[in-house]
C-alpha cells in the first residue's frame, strides 16, 4: 500500500514514513507543538479568521467550511463548550483518517487543542469507531505523552488556557459517522442523529456548544497556523483550499492514501498512472466511486478523456461528489448490478431505522436486488429501482437515506447495460419470473 | 395567548396571522389543511421520523416536515401538490411494505390510523411483491400484547413511557429495518399503564386483556370518568351486549382532562362491571347469623322501611366516596329529611374538611400544574395513586423545567423526578406542616430530621417562583397539619406568583363526597351513635367490624363484601357503567358520568334505591327517578353547585369547576398550639423510610373492584414472567402466580397456543389422549 | 372497599434473572477510568465503552449478569443498556466463539476477493458464516467496511487487523490461533 503525497509536498503526510513518528520526541522534531504555541500568543477571533481564510472544508463528507463551523459557536455562552473529533471513518472506501491517527496522533492532539483554544472549550472527545481499537491504544499513549509534556491538562505550556481530551469508542455502527448521530452515541444513546437545527454548535454534546470535525480537517489546522491561512489555501485552489488525503482501493496496482492539492488536474491521470495503474494489464477500467460509497458512481467514459478536476466543484461538473475521498476503482469484471446490490446491503445494515423511508426503502430495495440477482428480474424493476429511490431521496431525516438513493440511481442510468442483463433475462421464461411475485 | 407577537404565514396562497414560535403542522390543521402524521403527537418530543407531514416552504431546498418546523414571518407553504402527494404516498406505500395485511383479525382493524391514512393518502395498488418480514404475536406482560410485524415505529409509546410515566420501560432495540419496540429480557416490568397500548396508531400493542374479543365498530361509545382515582380522568365505554368490553381514552372519542392518559386501573379495570359475582336480586337476612335470602325489589324495600321505622330515630346514613354526587346527596337526604338526624359521614381514610374549612387560594387544575413553575408535593405518592397528577409533574418537569420538590418519609419513585427532596423522618408531616406554614426551630427540625438550609432552600425556590407554585396535600397529612398549611397557603403569594392547592385525596368522588355532606360527623361517631344504619357501599374491614352489635344494617352494593356479612339487608346497586350521574374531582370539576350499559340483574342506582326506601317511609324527594332531577335539586341545594345542570357538563373539553369558596381566614392558633405541643411529645430520632416503594405498590393492590380482573391478580403477584411469551400467561400460571401444571398450560407452553395451529393439535393430542 | 390479601413482595423490575455480574478490583478500576472520562452526571456515556472494552472482554459477550452489573452501575434500567447495545453490530448478545473472525465484505474487499477467502475459511473451519465451530473455537462473521481497503481483502480477529489475505496466508493465521 502507497502512503505518498503527488503534486505537492507533503503536509498531511509530512511525518508518516518517520521512524516512531506517532512519538512526541519526532513530533516536536519536526515542528510539532510550534503551531500551539503561535495559536496560544493569537486571539480566538486570530484564529478563526486565519481558518477562514484558508478555505479548509471539512474532510468528513460533507465539506462545509471549518472557519463558518467555528465561528457559529456562541462566544457568550456561559455552558462547557466540547470540540470533538469525529474518527469514525466507516464510509466504505475511506481509511485515511486511519493512518494519520496510527502515524501522526500528535498532530490531531495539536489540531484539536487549537480548536478548542479558539472555541473556549475545556474538554475534547476522540469518537473512534470500535473496530479502531489499536487506534485508540495509540491515541491515549499519545494523549498521556502530551500530558506530561505540559501539552494536555491545566493550564496549557503556562497560560491560562486548559483543556483535557479524551478517547471514546463506539462500537459498529455507520451512521455514528453522522455529527449528530455520533453525538447520541457519545451520550450512551442509540446512534440516531437528531434534529437541525439547534445545530450541534449550538446544542450538540449534552445540549451545550459543540464542534465536530473530521480528524483530517483538525490535522490540517496546525499547518494553516503555521504557515498562514492565504499561504495554506493558495496550495489548492480558491474554493478549495489546501491539500488533501485520498484512499484509493480495488483494482489499482498501487491502492494507498494519497494527497494530492486541491484542483489535482486529472482524475484519469491519478487513477491509471499515480496509482500505478489498472491491476491487472488486460482489463480495462469500468467504473469509479470517487468519494466513498454515498456518492454517484462514475462510469469510464466521464473519466477517460475528461480532465475531471479533483476537488468540490471539478467532481460536480465531473459527475459525481468529493465525500469523503474514497476512490474505489472497478475494472471491468465487476458487475455493477452486483455491486450496487453490494453497497444496498451496506446501506440497509447500516440504516439507523429512525425514519420510513431509508429503513423501509433500504430493506425493500434490497430484495429486490436479490430478487434481480436470482434470477427473478423484470423490466419493470429498473423503474421501480429509480422511484423507489427518488421516493428516499430528499424525503429521509438524514443524509444517509440519500447516499443509499445515489449509488443506485447513478449505476441504474450509467450502466444500464449490467442491469438489462438481468431484467431481460432470455433463460428465465416470463411464466417463471411471474411465478416469482407470489 | 393573545399578547404574543404575531407574524404572517402563507399557506396554500391564503395568508394567516400567527403566533410567533407556532408550529407549521398546527396552524395548517387549525386552519383545515390537513396533514397526515403519524410520529408527532403534542406535548411529546419531536420525532420526525414517520416522514408523512412534508410541505413545501419556499426557499427551503428539500420537502421538510411541518411538524419541526416553527413558523416565521413570511414563511410560504404548500400542502399539497404533486410533489407532496407523491412523497406521501410513498411513505405509506414503504410503511405497508413489511406490515401484514391482516386488518381482518387485528384488534385495531377500523380503529386503525395506518389503516385509514391508507384509505385517505395512500395508493391503491401495492407494488410491493417481496416477502415480508414476519416476527411472532407475543405478550410483554398480561396485560400489553403485542404483535411487532404491525409496528411503524412511530415512538409514540417509547415516548409516553418516558416522558408520561418516567418509566423507560419500553425502548427500540436492534436497529434499521429490524428495529423492535420492547424491553429487556422481553417482559414489562413497569405501572402497565397501558399508554403505550393507547397512543399506537396501529395493532402493535395491544390490550391483553380485550384482544379478539370484537371489532371496535361494534363497540358503543360512552363517554365516562374514571371510577378509581381522584384525578378525574375521562374515558370511553366501550359496550356490546350489554357488556363493558374495554376501556379506552382515545381522542377521537373522547375529549377529556387527560387526554389518552389513563392507568392500569382505570384502563384494564372494569372486569368487575359484568362480573358474574355481581349480585343479582335484594337479599335479606331475616335472623342474626342466619343466610342472605333471595328476594325481590318490593318485599325488601317495604322490609327496610319498617325496621327503619320501628327502629325509630337512631338511624345512621354512611356514603363512601365512591359514589356519585347523586347518590351521596341523597344519602345526606335520607339522613337530614327521613331519619331527621345529621347523623350521616362519609367513609374515607383522608378527610377533606380542614382543608376546605380553612382553604385560602383556589384548586389546581391539571392544566395548571403542566404549566406550574414550581410545584411543592408534601406526603401522598401520586404516581401510585392520582397517576395523572403524577404524569402532569412529570411532563411540567421535563418540557418546562419546573422545580418539583418532595417532601416525603419516604423515598417514593417520584423523588427521581424532584429537583430538591427533603427526607424528613417517619411520621413527622406534623413537624414540618408547623415549620413551612409556621415557624421553624431547632425542636422541629430535629422531629423531621433536616437542616435549617434545606428549608431556606426550600423557601429560596418558591420566593423565586416566577407564575404558578402549586402546593400539593397527601393523605399522609393529619387533619391539623393539613389545616394549618391551607391556611398559610396565601401568604406565599406575591405580585409575581400566584399560589394553588393541589389535593391527593383516595377516591374518584372524595371531593364531592366532601361537598354533598357538609354538616356531616365522623364516621366512628355515627357508627357508635346509630343502632340502625343506611350504608351505600362497603366500609374499610375494621370500620365493618364495628357493624356486629348493630341492630338493623342495610347495605347498598355490587358485591357481598365483608361489610355485607353484617347486613340485614343487602341491595343490589348499579355499577358506574350502568348509571348517570357526576363525580367531583381533586381539582373541582363536576364530570359526567354516563350510562353505558343497562343495569345488571336487577341492580338500581344507589340514588334510585335510597329515594324507594324514603318513599316507602312517607318522604318523597320528588325525583321521578331521573338522574337529571337529582342533580338539579343538589344544584338547587348546595351553594358551590349552584346553577349547574347536565347539559352544562356536556362538553369534556370545557369542564364545569365547582365554586369551592375561600374560607374566611381563621385564627388557627389553637390548631397551631396543639400541633406544637403534639410535635414537641414525637421522639427525635424518628428514623425515615428509606426502602423505595416499588412499583405498583399501590396500582396492583386487589381489591374488590380490581380483584375481578384475572390479570390484576398475576401482577400483584410479582408479574411473573412466563416461559413462552407466545401464550397468554394466564395460562401458564395460576392468580396467585405459581405456575399451572395442568396440561392445558403444558400443551400452551410447549407450542404456543394461538400462534401455531398445526403444532397445537399435535402436541395436545400427546398430553390429552382422546 | 376491602381489600384482599395483599402480597408485600413485589418486583420492581422483571428480568432474566436479577443477578448481576462481580469483576476484580482491577477490572472496576479500569470501568472508574472510562466513566471519569464523562460529567459526573453523564455516566451513560460510558456505557458503550464499558460494554465494548470491559464487559464483552471479560464476559466473551453481553450476558445477562453483565448488562445487570451495567445497569446498577450507570444508575440505568436494564432497558436501557439493552436499546443501546442492541444498536450496535460489536455487541455480542450471544456467546461467540473464543477468535472471532470478521471478514469485511463491503465492495472493496468484495472486488478485491472477499468470497473465495469466506469460502476457503468456511470450508476449512467447516461452519457456514454466523456460525461457531463445535470446540467454541471460531466464529465467523461477515461484516460491513472495516476502513481497510487498500488492503483488501481484510479481515478482523478479535481487535485485530489481518489485511491483503490470501488463503495462504490464512491458513497460517488460522494455525497459529489456539
Ligand atoms: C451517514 C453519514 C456518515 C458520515 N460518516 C462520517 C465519518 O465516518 N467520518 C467523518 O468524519 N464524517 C462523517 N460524516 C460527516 C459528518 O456528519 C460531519 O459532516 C463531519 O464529521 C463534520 O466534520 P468536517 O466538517 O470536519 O468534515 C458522515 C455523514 C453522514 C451523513
Ligand atoms: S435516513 Fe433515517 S433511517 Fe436512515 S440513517 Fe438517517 S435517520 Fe436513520
Ligand atoms: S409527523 Fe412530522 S415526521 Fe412524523
Amino acid at each position: 500500500m502507497e502512503i505518498k503525497a503527488i503534486g505537492c509536498e507533503p503536509l498531511q503526510l509530512k511525518r508518516v514514513h518517520l521512524e516512531n513518528s506517532h512519538t512526541l520526541k519526532v513530533y516536536q522534531e519536526n515542528g510539532g507543538y510550534a503551531s500551539l504555541r503561535k495559536a496560544l500568543g493569537m486571539t480566538r477571533d486570530e484564529i478563526i479568521n486565519e481558518v477562514k481564510a484558508s478555505a479548509l472544508r471539512g474532510r468528513g463528507g460533507a465539506g462545509f467550511p471549518t472557519g463558518m463551523k467555528w465561528s457559529f459557536v456562541p462566544k457568550d455562552s456561559p455552558k462547557q463548550k466540547y470540540v470533538v473529533c469525529n474518527a469514525d471513518e466507516s464510509e466504505p472506501g475511506t481509511f485515511k483518517d486511519r493512518y494519520l491517527m496510527e502515524r501522526d496522533p500528535h498532530a490531531l492532539i495539536e489540531g484539536m487543542l487549537i480548536a478548542a483554544f479558539a472555541l473556549g472549550s475545556e474538554t475534547g472527545y476522540i469518537y473512534t469507531r470500535g473496530e479502531y481499537k489499536y487506534l485508540i491504544d495509540i491515541m491515549d499513549k499519545a494523549l498521556d505523552e502530551a500530558r506530561s509534556a505540559g501539552f494536555l491538562g491545566k493550564n496549557i505550556l503556562g497560560s491560562d488556557f486548559s483543556h483535557e481530551i479524551y478517547t471514546h469508542t463506539g462500537a459498529g455502527a455507520y451512521i455514528c459517522g453522522e455529527e449528530t448521530a455520533l453525538l447520541s452515541s457519545l451520550e450512551g444513546y442509540r446512534g440516531h442523529p437528531r434534529m437541525k437545527p439547534p445545530f450541534p454548535a449550538i446544542e450538540g454534546l449534552y445540549a451545550s456548544p459543540t464542534v465536530v470535525n473530521n480528524v483530517e480537517t483538525l490535522t490540517a489546522v496546525p499547518q494553516i497556523i503555521e504557515m498562514g491561512g492565504e499561504t495554506w489555501r493558495n496550495l489548492g485552489t480558491e474554493k478549495s483550499g489546501g491539500t488533501k488525503l485520498w484512499s484509493v482501493s480495488g483494482h489499482v496496482k498501487k491502492p494507498g492514501v494519497y494527497e494530492l492539492p486541491m484542483g489535482y488536474d486529472d482524475m484519469e491521470k491519478f487513477i491509471l498512472e499515480d496509482c500505478g495503474g489498472m491491476l491487472r494489464d488486460d482489463k480495462k477500467l469500468k467504473a469509479v466511486i470517487p468519494g466513498g460509497s454515498s456518492v454517484y458512481i462514475m462510469n469510464a467514459e466521464q473519466i477517460i478523456g475528461k480532465k475531471v478536476l479533483l476537488d468540490y466543484e471539478g467532481l460536480v461538473v465531473g459527475g459525481s461528489m468529493v465525500g469523503s475521498g474514497g476512490f474505489i476503482v472497478m475494472d471491468e469484471t465487476v458487475d455493477i448490478m452486483e455491486s450496487t446490490k453490494n453497497l444496498t446491503e451496506f446501506y440497509k445494515h447500516e440504516s439507523c431505522g429512525w425514519c420510513t423511508p431509508c429503513r423501509e426503502g433500504t430493506d425493500w430495495l434490497l430484495k429486490i436486488f436479490n430478487r434481480v440477482a436470482s434470477g427473478g428480474g423484470q423490466p419493470e424493476d429498473a423503474q421501480l429501482l429509480l422511484d423507489i429511490c427518488d421516493n428516499i431521496e430528499g424525503k429521509s431525516f438524514c443524509p444517509l437515506g440519500d447516499a443509499a438513493a445515489w449509488p443506485i440511481q447513478s449505476a441504474v442510468k450509467r450502466f444500464p447495460e449490467d442491469f438489462k442483463k438481468y431484467l431481460l433475462r432470455q433463460d428465465v421464461a416470463p411464466v417463471e419470473a411471474e411465478a416469482q411475485k407470489f | 395567548m393573545a399578547t404574543e407577537e404575531q407574524i404572517k404565514v402563507t399557506i396554500n396562497g391564503q395568508e394567516f396571522s400567527v403566533d410567533k414560535g407556532a408550529r407549521l403542522i398546527d396552524v395548517c390543521r387549525e386552519n383545515a389543511f390537513n396533514i397526515p402524521s403519524f410520529c408527532y403527537y403534542e406535548d411529546l418530543a419531536l420525532q420526525a421520523s414517520c416522514r408523512m407531514c412534508l410541505v413545501r416552504i419556499e426557499k427551503m431546498p428539500k420537502l421538510q416536515t411541518s411538524c419541526t418546523i416553527t413558523c416565521t414571518d413570511g414563511m410560504i407553504v404548500t400542502t399539497q401538490s404533486e410533489e407532496i402527494e407523491k412523497a406521501q404516498r410513498a411513505m405509506l406505500e414503504f410503511l405497508l411494505a413489511n406490515h401484514p395485511l391482516d386488518c381482518p383479525v387485528c384488534d385495531r382493524g377500523g380503529e386503525c390510523e395506518l389503516q385509514e391514512m391508507v384509505m385517505d393518502w395512500g395508493d391503491v395498488e401495492e407494488r410491493f411483491i417481496e416477502p415480508k418480514n414476519a416476527q411472532p404475536e407475543k405478550f410483554l406482560s398480561p396485560i400489553v400484547a403485542n404483535d411487532p410485524q404491525r409496528c411503524i415505529l412511530c415512538k409514540r409509546c417509547t415516548r409516553v413511557c418516558d416522558e408520561w410515566m418516567g418509566e423507560d420501560a419500553i425502548e427500540a432495540g436492534n436497529r434499521g429495518v429490524n428495529t423492535v419496540i420492547g424491553t429487556y429480557g422481553g417482559w414489562l416490568g413497569c405501572s402497565e399503564c397501558g399508554n403505550c397500548i393507547e397512543v399506537c396508531p396501529t395493532g402493535t400493542l395491544l390490550d391483553g386483556t380485550y384482544r379478539h374479543e370484537t371489532r371496535p365498530w361494534e363497540l358503543e361509545q360512552t363517554v365516562s370518568t374514571d371510577p378509581y382515582s381522584s384525578d378525574g380522568m375521562q374515558f370511553s365505554l366501550g359496550a356490546r351486549g350489554g357488556k363493558i368490553h374495554r376501556i379506552v381514552a382515545r381522542d377521537r372519542y373522547v375529549d377529556g382532562l387527560n387526554g389518552e392518559f389513563l392507568d392500569v386501573k382505570s384502563r384494564f379495570g372494569h372486569g368487575f362491571i359484568n362480573h358474574e359475582d355481581r349480585l343479582k336480586t335484594p337479599l335479606i337476612r331475616y335472623t342474626k347469623g342466619g343466610k342472605l335470602i333471595p328476594t325481590t325489589w318490593d318485599e325488601a324495600i317495604y322490609f327496610v322501611a319498617n325496621k327503619f321505622k320501628e327502629n325509630g330515630n337512631n338511624i345512621g346514613v354512611i356514603a363512601t366516596a365512591r359514589l356519585t354526587n347523586e347518590s351521596i346527596f341523597t344519602l345526606k337526604r335520607f339522613a337530614t329529611e327521613v331519619a331527621n338526624s345529621d347523623n350521616y359521614a362519609v367513609s374515607d381514610a383522608y378527610d377533606l374538611a380542614p382543608v376546605f374549612d380553612n382553604l385560602s387560594v383556589s384548586l389546581c387544575t391539571h392544566k395548571e400544574i403542566r404549566r406550574a413553575k414550581t410545584i411543592l408535593l408534601i406526603g401522598g405518592e401520586p404516581e401510585e395513586e392520582q397517576t395523572f397528577t403524577g404524569k402532569q409533574i412529570r411532563q411540567a418537569v421535563r418540557n418546562d423545567g419546573a422545580k418539583f420538590i418532595v417532601i416525603h418519609d419516604t423515598a417514593i419513585r417520584m423523588t427521581e423526578q424532584a429537583t430538591q427532596f427533603i427526607h424528613i423522618n417517619k411520621n413527622s408531616f406534623d413537624a414540618f406542616a408547623l415549620g413551612f406554614a409556621d415557624r421553624t426551630d431547632e425542636t422541629i427540625l430535629k422531629k423531621i430530621g433536616a437542616a435549617q438550609s434545606e428549608f431556606d432552600d426550600l423557601l429560596r425556590t418558591i420566593g423565586e417562583t416566577e407564575g404558578d407554585f402549586v402546593i400539593m396535600l397527601g393523605r399522609d397529612l393529619s387533619p391539623e397539619a393539613q389545616a394549618v398549611i391551607a391556611n398559610a397557603a396565601a401568604n406565599f403569594a406575591s405580585e409575581k406568583r400566584r399560589v394553588l392547592l393541589h389535593l391527593l385525596p383516595l377516591y374518584n368522588n372524595s371531593v364531592g363526597a366532601n361537598d354533598m355532606t357538609a354538616g356531616r360527623k365522623s364516621l366512628r361517631e355515627v357508627l357508635q351513635n346509630s343502632k340502625s344504619l343506611l350504608i351505600g357501599g362497603s366500609l374499610y374491614e375494621d370500620d365493618a367490624k364495628l357493624l356486629a352489635n348493630k341492630d338493623f344494617v342495610v347495605v347498598q352494593e355490587l358485591f357481598e363484601t365483608a361489610t355485607t356479612e353484617y347486613a340485614d339487608v343487602v341491595l343490589p346497586a348499579a355499577s358506574f357503567a350502568e348509571v348517570d350521574g357526576t363525580y367531583t374531582n381533586n381539582t373541582g370539576f363536576v364530570q359526567r358520568v354516563r350510562q353505558a350499559i343497562e343495569p345488571l340483574n336487577q341492580a338500581r342506582a344507589d340514588w334510585a334505591i335510597t329515594s324507594m326506601i324514603a318513599r316507602e317511609m312517607g318522604v318523597d324527594f320528588g325525583y321521578n327517578f331521573a338522574a337529571t332531577a337529582v342533580f338539579k335539586a343538589l344544584a338547587d341545594t348546595i351553594p358551590a353547585y349552584a346553577g349547574l345542570r347536565y347539559p352544562h357538563l356536556k362538553d369534556e373539553s370545557k369542564p364545569a369547576k365547582v365554586k369551592h369558596a375561600i374560607a374566611e381566614k381563621r385564627d388557627l392558633s389553637n390548631v397551631i398550639n396543639g400541633l406544637r405541643r403534639r410535635v414537641e411529645s414525637m421522639p427525635d430520632e424518628g428514623g425515615k423510610n428509606i426502602v423505595k416503594p416499588k412499583t405498583g405498590h399501590k396500582l396492583f393492590r386487589l381489591t374488590t373492584m380490581t380483584e375481578k380482573t384475572p390479570q390484576f391478580h398475576l401482577l400483584a403477584h410479582g408479574n411473573p414472567k412466563p416461559d413462552n411469551l407466545l401464550v397468554s400467561p394466564l395460562v401458564q400460571f395460576n392468580l396467585d402466580g405459581t405456575p399451572r401444571t395442568d396440561t392445558l398450560a403444558q400443551a400452551a407452553a410447549a407450542t404456543g397456543i394461538g400462534d401455531k395451529i398445526e403444532d397445537k393439535e399435535n402436541v395436545l393430542h400427546k398430553i390429552i389422549p382422546k | 372497599m376491602s381489600t384482599a390479601a395483599v402480597p408485600t413482595d413485589y418486583t420492581n423490575r422483571v428480568l432474566y434473572s436479577e443477578e448481576a455480574a462481580s469483576f476484580s478490583p482491577e477490572v472496576l478500576a479500569e470501568m472508574d477510568a472510562h466513566i471519569a472520562k464523562y460529567p459526573p452526571d453523564r455516566k451513560r456515556s460510558a456505557l458503550i465503552p464499558l460494554l465494548l472494552l470491559v464487559v464483552q472482554r471479560e464476559r466473551g459477550y453481553i450476558d445477562n449478569a453483565g448488562v445487570n452489573f451495567l445497569a446498577q452501575k450507570l444508575e440505568l434500567e436494564v432497558t436501557d443498556v439493552w436499546e443501546t447495545a442492541t444498536f450496535y453490530s460489536m455487541f455480542n448478545m450471544r456467546p461467540v466463539g473464543r477468535h472471532h473472525i470478521q471478514i469485511c465484505k463491503t465492495l472493496s474487499c468484495r472486488v478485491m476477493g472477499e468470497p473465495q477467502i469466506t469460502e476457503h475459511i468456511c470450508n476449512r473451519l467447516g461452519i457456514h458464516v454466523g456460525e461457531t465451530t463445535p470446540d467454541e473455537r471460531f466464529t465467523v462473521s461477515l461484516v460491513e467496511c472495516l476502513g481497510s481497503c487498500g488492503t483488501a481483502p481484510m479481515m478482523q480477529i478479535g481487535f485485530d487487523y489481518h489485511e491483503d489475505l490470501t488463503p495462504e496466508k490464512v491458513d497460517k493465521l488460522l494455525d497459529s490461533l489456539e
